[in-house]
């Protein structure tokens, strides 16, 4: 049976205001009473036609709409249902406005069609006209007298504390502590609580959580930024248990990655920013996107730091590392000749499976500078990519190609690193010191590098090699990478 | 291209209003500029393609061509012939929308048409601020305020 709902309304505001928040198609959980929370999939804007967005109202029912048209000229849009837990079949509804012009006012018209089982057709037409609709006309006049009573500051929304309760207040949980700074040793798996997400926060039952070289160091006590007792981990994936106040756009369920400044991660159940979260695309697994610093650590070094142009060589130090395999692949990808050192023979072995062209066995008495020359036929090396600190920087500078770049990575505590400026003159030499945090303050640029990141791994342009160790063997973990055993990333899995 | 809309709240249900508006003849009925109206050819005035013959209070006279009338849509589309203005490709649409909150309805009056640029601020003003408001405003007097 086809049913049109038709509801219409005057609107005490100017149009233009009334359709800033209507544009957007995902903006619903901000002012409609029914809808709790409410998110854009693959993180595209409320305003891009094709795209899905899933919301799910205050009694608990998940929807699916995508919008089918969208208009500013004529201030309208047209959105269908995918999923929705009702009988709305074909359902397809249209928002339009028009100014009144005698008054300022908005003429709001909102109108659906769809088909209905016959003996739930009165009681559907009843519920999108009253539920859906006119509900919707008086919570966005609640919305917007809000909105200019508090003006910058959104309305907390009620609907929020539906889903903050959801895991109890206090939850048990391990975390790694460091009591004192030193060895592999110093770490010890402890017993903790994790108290309900605070307003803007996330909790999360961590699945995979990543071991980077800062981890090491802020354990040594020899960077900065980790004051005793305290969890290392700087990144971590895992499940959403419950949301806190103020959180929009996940849910309960979700599966995120976070890369976050402040150490903590290792542990079992955490809460962290939800601005932090990145939601997971279905063919990433939650292990392989614990790589997330790594990659997108790469990403930075073939983008925004140094683009080398298809068919120059890189060269990749410790190219079997954890970060040094994923660039590998990386710059693979864009048609790079990869040069890597590599400390054995076996690790040689590994780089090659995962984009090295040329591994190089660097012992002590390696004539490191003689064996890249003999690789590239003399040219030099156009993008190297230093990791070592001071040691060998006067060979990466040596071997560069004219106009050559050599990016000094790891973090900024180390040794004091001399470097001529006029022996870069000689062949117009580049070189850059990038911190990722630094360029990853810069939030849709890391959001961004994250999909290419995520959609690299889906279509298995990368394969991420990793080494898992429970949570409670972290010692473990951090003595293996200390003493160079390890090749691709290290990761801790909790409840192992 | 010069455009006019104008637009306001009627407080009466759109079915009540378009009874009065519907008649393309009945402008003189409820406009206080047009003093007399007639269909040329004793066609009937909901005959989509009549012509409406219609003199202002000024004594100007206009002939205006129904281009769609839509009971479906309460609305209606015409076309000026002629006119002393100086201005041609002229269209209008006045068009109902019930606003079903308070069961009143929304009511807007638009045109398009071409004319010499330096008149287009003037003539946009005749028919906006002039014929369109002042029609509207004697259409909201006669359904009564809310």
């Amino acid at each position: 049976m086809k049913i049109t709902v038709i509801r219409s309304a005057v609107i005490d505001a100017p149009i233009d205001q009334v359709w800033a928040v209507l544009r957007d198609f995902n903006s619903h959980d901000r002012w409609h009473p029914a809808v709790a929370r409410s998110r854009m999939e693959n993180d595209v804007g409320g305003d891009v036609v094709g795209g899905v967005r899933q919301f799910s109202l205050t009694d608990g029912a998940e929807l699916r709409e995508q919008l089918l048209r969208h208009s500013d000229r004529e201030y309208t849009f047209t959105s269908c249902i995918l999923d929705s837990p009702l009988p709305l079949i074909d359902y397809v509804a249209t928002v339009r406005l028009k100014p009144v012009t005698d008054g300022n006012q908005t003429f709001w018209d909102w109108r659906s069609q769809f088909r209905a089982p016959h003996n739930r057709a009165a009681e559907l037409e009843n519920l999108v006209g009253r539920q859906v609709f006119e509900a919707g006309f008086t919570g966005l006049r609640t919305f917007l007298a809000e909105q200019a009573a508090l003006p910058r500051t959104p309305a907390p929304e009620e609907a929020t504390a539906v889903f903050a309760a959801v895991g109890g207040e206090h939850l048990p949980s391990k975390a790694v502590v460091v009591a004192a700074f030193g060895g592999p040793e110093v770490m010890s798996l402890s017993d903790v609580t994790v108290s309900a997400p605070g307003p803007r926060q996330v909790r999360i039952r961590q699945t995979a959580i990543a071991v980077n070289y800062l981890d090491l160091k802020h354990r040594r006590g020899i960077s900065a930024g980790f004051d005793l007792p305290a969890t290392p981990g700087m990144e971590g994936v895992g499940e959403i248990i419950d949301v806190g106040e103020q959180v929009n756009g996940l849910f309960p369920g979700d599966r995120v990655a976070y890369l976050s400044r402040t150490p903590g991660a290792y542990a079992d159940i955490r809460c962290i920013d939800a601005d932090l979260c990145m939601l997971l695309p279905a063919g990433v697994s939650d292990i392989d996107a614990s790589t997330l610093l790594k990659g997108v650590t790469a990403a930075l070094l073939l983008s925004r730091v140094f683009r080398a142009a298809p068919g120059a060589t890189i060269l990749i130090q410790s190219v079997s590392g954890g970060m040094g395999h994923l660039l590998s692949q990386w710059a693979k990808s864009l048609d790079l000749t990869v040069i890597g050192t590599v400390s054995t023979a076996e690790k040689a072995k590994f780089s090659r499976d995962y984009g090295c062209d040329y591994p190089i066995v660097v012992t002590g008495d390696t004539p490191l500078a003689a064996e890249v020359m003999r690789i590239t036929n003399g040219r030099g090396i156009d993008y190297w990519v230093h990791s070592s600190g001071a040691q060998g920087l006067d060979t990466a500078v040596a071997c560069l190609s004219p106009c050559g770049h050599c990016a000094v990575i790891g973090d900024r505590d180390g040794q004091p690193i001399p470097l001529d400026v006029n022996v870069l003159k000689q062949r117009s030499l580049t070189v850059s010191a990038p911190v990722c945090f630094d360029y990853f303050n810069d939030r849709p640029y890391l959001q961004r590098l994250a999909h290419q990141l995520f959609a690299k791994i889906q279509s298995r342009m990368i394969i991420p090699a990793i080494q898992a160790f429970p949570l409670s063997r972290a010692t473990e973990a951090h003595n293996r990478i200390e003493s160079r055993q390890t090749m691709g990333a290290v990761v801790l899995t909790p409840g192992g | 291209m010069v455009k006019v809309y104008r637009s306001t709240v009627l407080n009466a249900p759109a079915d009540r209003v378009w009874r009065d508006l519907r008649d393309f003849n009945g402008l003189a009925n409820w406009h206080p500029s047009i003093v007399l109206s007639r269909i040329e050819n004793d066609h009937p005035a909901d005959k989509v393609g009549c012509v409406r013959n219609f003199q202002l209070k000024d004594g100007a006279r206009i002939r205006e061509k129904l281009l769609a009338l839509s009971d479906y849509d309460y609305s209606c589309t015409s076309a000026i012939l002629d006119s002393p203005m100086d201005l041609r490709d002229y269209i209008a649409t006045l068009r109902l929308l019930p606003v079903t909150e308070g069961n009143r309805c929304f009511i807007e009056w638009s045109a398009e048409f071409e004319c010499p640029p330096q008149k287009a601020a003037e003539l946009a003003e005749t028919f906006g601020g002039g014929v369109f408001q002042t029609g509207l405003d004697a259409l909201k007097k006669r359904y009564g305020q809310p």
